[in-house]
């Protein structure tokens, strides 16, 4: 037994020694400390704001004592979440009154850049960060190369209109860059060439007899996390719930049926699904129609006569199955993707005998990777198969949140002639190359290709950057290739970042501006869907920034405007005070703070103004609105899009896909060459009508197996708040909760049978290498890992943002490794994305 | 009589962390420092079996509330400064407790030193704020990343005139809202929250809805029913300390 010595005298006295010591003061502790508290609650107010942890952009609501946040909820009005929240917006507390926060604006004194330079950061006024972050502009102006900067978006509220378009175009610069491909466009890529909608799915869990979740795990990321948190409990009871995933995930160690693929091979397995389900005549005829006599002819690498079949609500389902299901049996499939034919045809019969209630569940896991896209579209194919298209307990699209949009017209009239033509030019990131179609939406060059800006950079092509300013973004960080990253922000003259902490990107900037977080204390909205329901919410100041800090997407341009129009260049003010007027009294803004109110007012209003009922939540007026803090949609109707209504060229699901030709040939057309030409520019194999059916193509590789013999897969940590959370203590002490990981640890799963090979032990620190660079940390040897795959969640490995995030944040000591440094540099090229999964990075595995 | 307790649906659990993580900031816990956790509840991860036939399950702990609680048996004060209240909770009254941790030695959910975590089995549901190490010293550094340009600890704290900086205030007869050094912490079911008509912070954040809170001696209590309802299991029963938090159906549906 432990006691402190001036404890000592109570435990005596209890064990009976009391005489020795004054009798009344012993009388007084014998009968305990007199109590004289009572349980009391402390005030407090719940007050309505957003979680932008993830893509889910959660309604929350944050309790305020004393003008602190003190603790969070979901908000009871969200019929998404139902007033409960995922583990990240309870850590987001640890965000907000994080010790490394910046707290005022600084520039460097080093004029060197580089990993592992010291800036030599220095605080200086607001007033001094502006007028040099002006003067700059200014000189891009008056030498007449206002596109020499570029805008660098990261994460966003809506108001990003105000920085991302109104701010480049009224300067005259088309470089305003979006993070948008870092995240899964390559996904988009499948259901766009399918479905004809760029978007991410919602999905009818509550309805769903058959969940395929596909390269995720949507109850630790993706999008509808505390909705699916919610729901998954009930839908193993009724529904069958299948994970594919070359890790045990969440999900698949819930569910019925795990399917570790073969990374990168998720097309094969699709196929070969998609064969059973035609074969054996399980697809649902009532979406995708049937032979005119009801005779099956889908007979394995048999070709079927194409008018025999009347299709209903899709298109070239035989064209597919001739070019490309024909082909992939069962067996043929499992022996590519490594997942058993027995369980290939166990899933498709489960899968047809539950049409049309399935939800197939795409995540990035499919298709970000260099040759995902057609995985995406092989994935997505399956939810038209079985008929769960737009469909009871299928995937659906979603309602639409009424908001006011950029008005683009009066926009123009305050462009001079320098933005008109100069906003023309070609952009930084190269989309729309002949080897980088982005053929987002159907349009060559029409998506963002955000890790293709380092070699822009880098290249000086279509021109040199001369300065960025970037905002709520770690690109040196969060892109895979970051030595790439490294090297092209080290040769870019000006930078500047908005950001809540010194991030690895703002070592590269000469100006840090210190900027709000975005959940507890900046003004502005997001737009958001799960569960049946569209929902427009909230950010909202729940309390008073603590230090010198600014929003970033709305004050920023407006103070630079204030700093332009000093020096004769007025445009930008006069556009930001008369786009975004006061709508109730029609007045113009005289500050940033009021500016940013309208802004929201502006975009918000037809949700509260009362002048037309559009549908959902009614709400009365502005402040009714603020202290909601959100507007839900009514719920979204099934089979919208059915009966031809589908926004692809043949306006039905396409399995042949007449809009992925005519975005192809449009791109081809535009640089004189066939479309053969344009798939071996973009890194993919097939030739001909291929190009234009989802199909399995061999997965690239980067690195010769022989040195890195093991795949790596990168995954989203439940508890990464994108990349921002990773300064929480919080964070490291619950990082067990993804399966197989360690807490405070960064830990390499591997399975036992490999760590044998290797020689190496559970927790041993290790190196893991690529040809993209080297990271170090811990091995987690477990058999939730395929053999001779190995996984690592990102998030860790930062050598600057903050004293926990990293060892030695002086020396550039980073604690864990950086995943985007294991990955090396590579786009899906179709759809302008990082590639990052798939295994595409090989690596090798040494012990320290 | 009242005994509240806790019935934990595993089908329902995914083990996001939530329920932990909204404890920690009702309740202020410290960080783990110095062996102690400070993490009131916790989970427990199992991996059973070999690729590709591999089972996971997550198990989340938290005191459990025993009838019988082996961490007063040896409480040396008088009155005992771990007791059980009239609703059932086993109780810390900050004031009695001297810090001798033979709670924490006694208590079979408990260890004296934690080296590692849930991933490994390990986790403590009594923890010690140690002797002179100041509660919460994340927010009592003075160290600047950067100087005169980011913060630090004990600036975030003074400006917001809290320590933590998120601290949730509260009174309660037996504890404080933050435990001073010397002083063993555990679950008190969030009595505080009880007392004002409110359910533990852990049952409440909990998104899928698989804790259950209630008073077990009540026959038509939810937590009642749904243990009339499903087989259960409580951890170590073998100890007999007839814990009151109890696990029903299973992590994994193929379990």
């Amino acid at each position: 037994m432990k006691v402190r010595r001036r404890d000592f005298f109570k435990v005596t006295f209890a064990a009976g020694a009391a005489a020795a010591i004054n009798g009344t003061s012993m009388n007084a502790l014998a009968a305990g400390t007199p109590i004289t508290k009572k349980s009391r609650a402390f005030g407090g107010e719940w007050m309505a704001s957003t979680c932008q942890g993830c893509t889910t952009w959660c309604p929350v609501e944050i309790f305020v004592q004393d003008g602190r946040a003190v603790k969070v909820r979901g908000n009871p009005y969200s019929k998404q979440n139902d007033g409960k929240v995922c583990p990240r917006a309870h850590m987001a507390l640890q965000q907000v009154y994080d010790p490394d926060r910046l707290k005022v604006p600084m520039k460097r004194t080093n004029p060197l850049k580089g990993r592992g330079v010291d800036p030599k950061f220095i605080p200086i006024s607001w007033d001094e960060a502006l007028n040099t972050i002006a003067d700059e502009m200014m000189a891009l102006r008056d030498s007449g190369e206002p596109e020499k900067l570029a805008l660098l978006r990261g994460r966003y509220s809506y108001m990003r209109d105000v920085i991302y378009d109104v701010l480049p175009k009224v300067f005259g610069s088309p470089n305003n860059i979006s993070h948008s491909s870092m995240c899964a466009e390559a996904e988009k890529f499948g259901v766009f060439y399918t479905e004809g909608k760029w978007e991410y799915r919602d999905y009818d869990l509550d309805n769903t007899k058959y969940l395929l979740v596909w390269g995720c795990d949507p109850v630790s990321s993706n999008r509808m996390v505390p909705a699916t948190i919610q729901r998954l409990g009930d839908v193993l009871d009724k529904a069958t719930v299948a994970v594919v995933d070359p890790k045990l995930n969440n999900t698949a160690a819930k569910g019925h049926e795990w399917l570790p693929v073969l990374p990168g091979t998720d097309g094969a397995l699709a196929l070969g699904v998609a064969h059973v389900l035609l074969t054996e005549g399980l697809w649902y005829k009532g979406f995708v129609g049937d032979f005119k006599d009801g005779k099956n002819r889908f007979v394995s690498g048999v070709k079927v006569d194409e008018s025999l079949f009347d299709e209903k609500e899709s298109y070239g389902l035989v064209k597919w199955w001739n070019l490309a299901v024909k082909d992939m049996p069962a067996g043929k499939a499992a022996e590519l993707s490594g997942v058993p034919a027995e369980q290939i045809e166990r899933v498709a019969r489960g899968l047809g005998k539950a049409a049309p209630n399935v939800c197939v569940w795409m995540g990035p896991g499919c298709s970000m990777h260099p040759r995902g896209a057609y995985s995406s579209m092989a994935v997505h194919a399956l939810a038209g198969l079985t008929g769960g298209v737009d469909n009871v307990g299928g995937s659906l699209q979603s309602s639409s949140i009424p908001v006011n949009k950029l008005d683009k017209k009066l926009m123009k009239t305050f462009q001079d002639e320098v933005a008109l033509k100069h906003t023309k030019f070609k952009k930084i990131d190269q989309r729309g190359y002949l080897n980088l179609p982005a053929i987002s939406k159907g349009k060559s060059g029409g998506g963002v290709s955000t890790n293709n800006v380092a070699n822009g950079l880098l290249n000086k092509d279509p021109y040199e950057i001369k300065m960025i300013i970037g905002y709520m973004n770690n690109p040196v960080f969060a892109n895979n290739g970051t030595e790439r990253w490294e090297k092209a922000l080290s040769a870019v003259p000006f930078t500047v970042h908005l950001s809540t902490h010194a991030s690895e990107f703002s070592q590269f900037a000469d100006i840090v501006l210190p900027c709000t977080t975005s959940m507890f204390e900046k003004l502005g909205y997001t737009k958001t869907k799960a569960n049946r329901y569209a929902t427009c919410t909230l950010l909202q100041p729940v309390v008073e920034p603590y230090w010198d800090v600014i929003d970033d997407e709305t004050e920023f341009p407006f103070l630079i405007s204030e700093k332009l129009k000093d020096r004769g260049f007025s445009n930008l003010y006069n556009a930001l005070t008369t786009m975004y007027k006061d709508p109730e009294s029609g007045r113009k803004a005289k500050n940033s703070k009021e500016f940013t109110e309208y802004a929201l007012k502006y975009y918000t209003a037809p949700l509260w103004d009362g002048k037309k009922d559009v549908g959902g939540d009614k709400i009365n007026g502005w402040q009714d609105m603020l202290k909601r803090g959100m507007w839900n949609s009514d719920p979204y109707q099934y089979k919208k899009q059915w009966g031809g209504k589908f926004k692809t060229v043949s306006h039905k699901f396409e399995f042949y896909s007449k809009t992925l030709k005519k975005a192809l040939e449009g791109h081809a057309e535009k640089h004189h060459v066939d479309v053969d030409r344009v798939m071996e520019e973009s890194n993919y194999t097939v030739r001909g009508e291929m190009a234009f059916v989802p199909h399995f193509e061999p997965p690239l590789r980067s690195g010769d197996m022989k040195e890195f013999p093991y795949m790596f897969i990168d995954y989203k940590s439940r508890l990464n708040r994108e990349g921002r959370s990773q300064n929480s203590p919080w964070y490291y002490e619950f990082k067990h909760v993804d399966p197989g990981d360690v807490g405070w640890h960064d830990a390499l799963k591997i399975n036992p049978a490999d760590g044998k090979t290797l020689g190496i032990d559970d927790g041993d620190p290790i190196r893991v290498s690529s040809i993209g660079g080297s990271v170090e940390c811990t091995a987690r040897l477990w058999e939730g890992i395929r053999p001779g795959t190995v996984a690592k969640s990102f998030g860790q490995g930062h050598w600057a943002y903050g004293k926990t995030a990293s060892i030695d944040y002086n020396k550039a000591q980073a604690r864990g490794g950086n995943n985007n440094t294991l990955i090396p540099w590579e786009l899906e090229r179709l759809s302008g994305s990082n590639a990052r999964n798939g295994g595409h990075a090989l690596v090798k595995i040494e012990k320290i | 009589m009242t005994q509240y307790s806790m019935i934990i649906d595993l089908q329902k659990c995914v083990g996001c962390g939530a329920c932990a993580l909204a404890c920690k900031a009702e309740n202020n816990t410290e960080l783990r420092n110095n062996g102690q956790t400070h993490n009131w509840a916790d989970f427990v991860h199992i991996t059973t079996g070999t690729f590709p036939n591999t089972k996971y399950q997550t198990l989340p702990v938290l005191c459990n509330h025993c009838s019988d609680p082996a961490c007063a048996k040896n409480c040396p004060t008088e009155p005992k400064a771990i007791f059980k209240t009239a609703d059932g909770i086993t109780m810390v009254n900050n004031e009695r407790c001297v810090g001798c941790r033979s709670c924490q030695d006694d208590c079979p959910y408990s260890m004296e030193e934690v080296l590692k975590d849930g991933a490994y089995g390990e986790y403590s549901v009594i923890s010690y704020n140690s002797d002179n190490i100041p509660v919460h010293g994340f927010y009592r550094d003075g160290k600047e990343l950067i100087p005169g340009c980011t913060s630090s600890g004990i600036d975030t704290a003074r400006v917001l005139r809290a320590t933590p900086p998120h601290r949730t205030k509260y009174d309660h007869p037996d504890y404080e809202d933050v435990r001073e050094e010397s002083v063993v912490e555990k679950c008190t079911f969030c009595d505080h929250r009880l007392k004002n008509g409110e359910l533990p912070a852990c049952v409440e954040a909990c998104p899928s809805g698989a804790r259950v809170f209630g008073d077990i001696d009540h026959k038509n209590s939810e937590v009642s029913k749904l243990l009339e309802k499903h087989k259960s299991f409580v951890l170590m029963p073998e100890k007999g300390t007839k814990p009151n938090v109890f696990y029903v159906r299973d992590y994994s549906v193929t379990a």
